[in-house]
């Protein structure tokens, strides 16, 4: 379990990360979800007690990151793919790293196997690719064998063969019971790997949710009809207490009632019904309409061509 | 499920995990090699060559000759390439971004920069005397093979100089590892070195003579070297071996200290 309690961080007169409170429980994978400098790496490096909080407080299993008593025992935290040294090979990254907690060194190779690394292990690791790389880093975090788990945007770099793997890995360490917190600008990649969601928008909370909910929160179930009674339709559904908008000329957009309801109306009122379709709003359009005014940096001709796209 | 689930052993990571794991940083490190084996060649070359020069010269050349402080000469190169090893233990952990990866494995920071700095210390205190008596032998054996006036460990203050210029050497690099920890990049880490060690010498020597035998360079070589007293009727005496030494020591205690409350406070 990781809780951040208030976490605040400035720097210079940048606020990277403002009052900013969630909770990661153990067993689901829980995505980090925010657009380019909203603060995600920041809030980790808090957590991984790397940078220090302003004020606030992060906690994994209610104590800071400094006060564990075997650190890579208990969280694995990936938080960029280079932070090994070029110059020395997989292996000895990883036997270094075992040796300051006290970690049998048969794990190395036991990692490296596990991540697909083995064959290069005696490689230098300044030598890797991108995936290679990113691949050391999720073997150094499982070195411990640690309950909690972070990621920084893991799949960053990744070709799909790479971006499948990760989404695998990361629901099975979910699976096993433990806390994964993985962060990402994708929102595709999110709706794919994370059950909950923690969504921040300039270092702020926006949403702390499931996945499910936060799409039907803002797809407020509106259903598309299409009949040819369109007139009689509507004043049955307006009588129904649903709210009804024109669509096409054939169609009827209807907020209030569900699909099964509407559909069971028709039956009573023996009105046809050629197609029903409930509009599920898609996780992007959500995080989107989320996040409106909470981006960090938009370049302003894509928003001069976002306005210009809306008002058609 | 806050903790692990493979068992963990009893207690806390200590000093002396953090010390393994460096010892395996420092071995596991191409550069380690390079350098100390850089600083053995062009020491005990630069030590070869002097020797060489000092012989088959009139008697008048010999008239305050001090075979001691010759045959240690090569220690000053060993000066520079050990401050630059000792910048980048610290330095290529940030230039590489593997500090991160350290604060996270051992994140109480005054554990793990103790166990740094110690590891430093006795690999540079071990291999800068084993490299400060093989020059003396070294250069003894050629003043002696061409007939120059000569010094064995025995002769007044020969050991002093010898196992004093391997401790001043291995302090140097510590001061070095100080500048890297404060300003965390190796160009940066290394011209302050050289800058302090090399170029400082030859400002202040213009500005005020006086002042010059309070430099790390000066003192190296006409305190610590030296076994026969300077400069007849010089001026300016150099500082006596052991308050040298001690300065020294300060400037190195300084310098980490500073890097020391740094690395506390700071965001890595
Ligand atoms: N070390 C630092 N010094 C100064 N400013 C920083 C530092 N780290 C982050 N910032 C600023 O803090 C804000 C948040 O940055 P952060 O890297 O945490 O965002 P992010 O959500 O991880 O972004 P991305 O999706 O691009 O990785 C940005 O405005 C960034 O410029
Ligand atoms: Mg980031």
């Amino acid at each position: 379990m990781i809780t951040a309690h208030s976490l605040t961080k400035h720097y210079g007169a940048t606020t990277a990360v403002h009052n900013l409170s969630f909770e990661v429980p153990p067993g689901v994978v829980t995505g980090f979800l925010g657009p380019n400098g909203s603060g995600k790496s920041t809030t980790m490096r808090m957590i991984m007690g790397l940078d220090a909080p302003d004020s606030g407080a992060a906690l994994i299993g209610g104590r800071p990151y400094c006060e564990l008593v075997w650190p890579l025992r208990e969280v694995g935290g990936l938080l960029d793919a280079k932070a090994f040294h070029p110059a020395r090979t997989a292996r000895n990254h990883l036997r270094w790293l075992a040796l300051t907690n006290d970690i049998p060194l048969r794990r190395v190779d036991e990692v490296l196997d596990q991540v697909g690394l083995s064959s290069v292990a005696n490689r230098r690791a300044g030598k890797f690719s991108l995936g290679m790389s990113q691949r050391l880093g999720i073997a150094a975090t499982l070195l411990g064998d640690p309950g909690v788990l972070l990621f920084d945007e893991p799949v960053n770099g990744l070709d799909p063969e790479g971006i499948r793997w990760v989404r695998h890995f990361l629901r099975g360490l979910a699976a096993e019971g433990r806390t994964v917190f993985v962060s990402s600008h994708l929102i595709s990649e999110m709706s794919q790997t994370a059950d909950r969601l923690v969504v921040i928008g300039r270092g702020r909370l926006i949403a702390e949710t499931t996945v499910a909910d936060f799409v039907s929160r803002s797809g407020r179930g509106t259903v598309r009809l299409i009949t040819p009674d369109l007139a009689a339709f509507a004043e049955a559904l307006t009588g129904a207490g649903a709210t009804v908008g024109d669509g096409d000329g054939a169609s009827l957009t209807v907020e209030g009632l569900s699909a099964p309801q509407i559909g069971d109306l028709a039956a009573r009122e023996g009105l046809r019904v050629h197609e029903l379709m409930p509009i599920t709003v898609s996780l992007e359009d959500a995080f989107m309409e989320l996040t409106q005014g909470e981006v960090e940096y938009r370049p302003t001709t894509m928003a001069g061509a976002a306005a210009a796209g809306e008002g058609e | 499920m806050t903790q692990a689930i493979q068992a963990a052993p009893l207690g806390h990571y200590r000093f002396k995990h953090v010390v393994r794991s460096e010892v395996v940083k420092i071995l596991t490190l191409p550069s380690t090699a390079v350098m100390l084996g850089l600083t053995v060649v062009a020491g005990l070359l630069v030590t070869g060559l002097v020797t060489n020069a000092a012989l088959h010269h009139g008697s008048g050349y010999y008239i305050g000759f001090d075979p001691t402080q010759e045959a240690l000469t090569g220690l000053i190169v060993a000066g520079l390439t050990g401050g630059v090893f000792g910048a980048l233990l610290i330095t290529g952990e940030y230039s590489s971004g593997t500090i991160r990866s350290t604060l996270a494995a051992t994140p109480r920071r005054p554990v793990l920069l103790t166990a740094k700095i110690a590891i430093t210390a006795a690999v540079m205190v071990v291999f800068c005397e084993l490299l400060s008596f093989v020059a003396f032998f070294l250069g003894q054996a050629i003043l002696s093979g061409g007939g120059a006036p000569s010094a064995s460990l025995g002769s007044p203050g020969a050991f002093r100089a010898v196992f004093m210029t391997g401790l001043f050497i291995a302090l140097l690099a510590l001061m070095s590892f100080g500048f890297g920890l404060i300003v965390r990049s190796t160009a940066a880490a290394l011209a302050a070195f050289v800058g302090v060690v090399f170029v400082l010498p030859l400002v202040m020597r213009g500005i005020s003579r006086g002042d010059v035998r309070y430099l790390p360079t000066n003192i190296l070589v006409n305190s610590v070297m030296s076994t026969v007293h300077q400069g007849p009727g010089g001026i300016v005496q150099p500082l006596s071996a052991g308050l040298g030494l001690l300065l020294m020591a300060i400037y190195a205690a300084i310098a980490l200290a500073a890097g020391a409350v740094l690395f506390a406070r700071r965001d890595a």
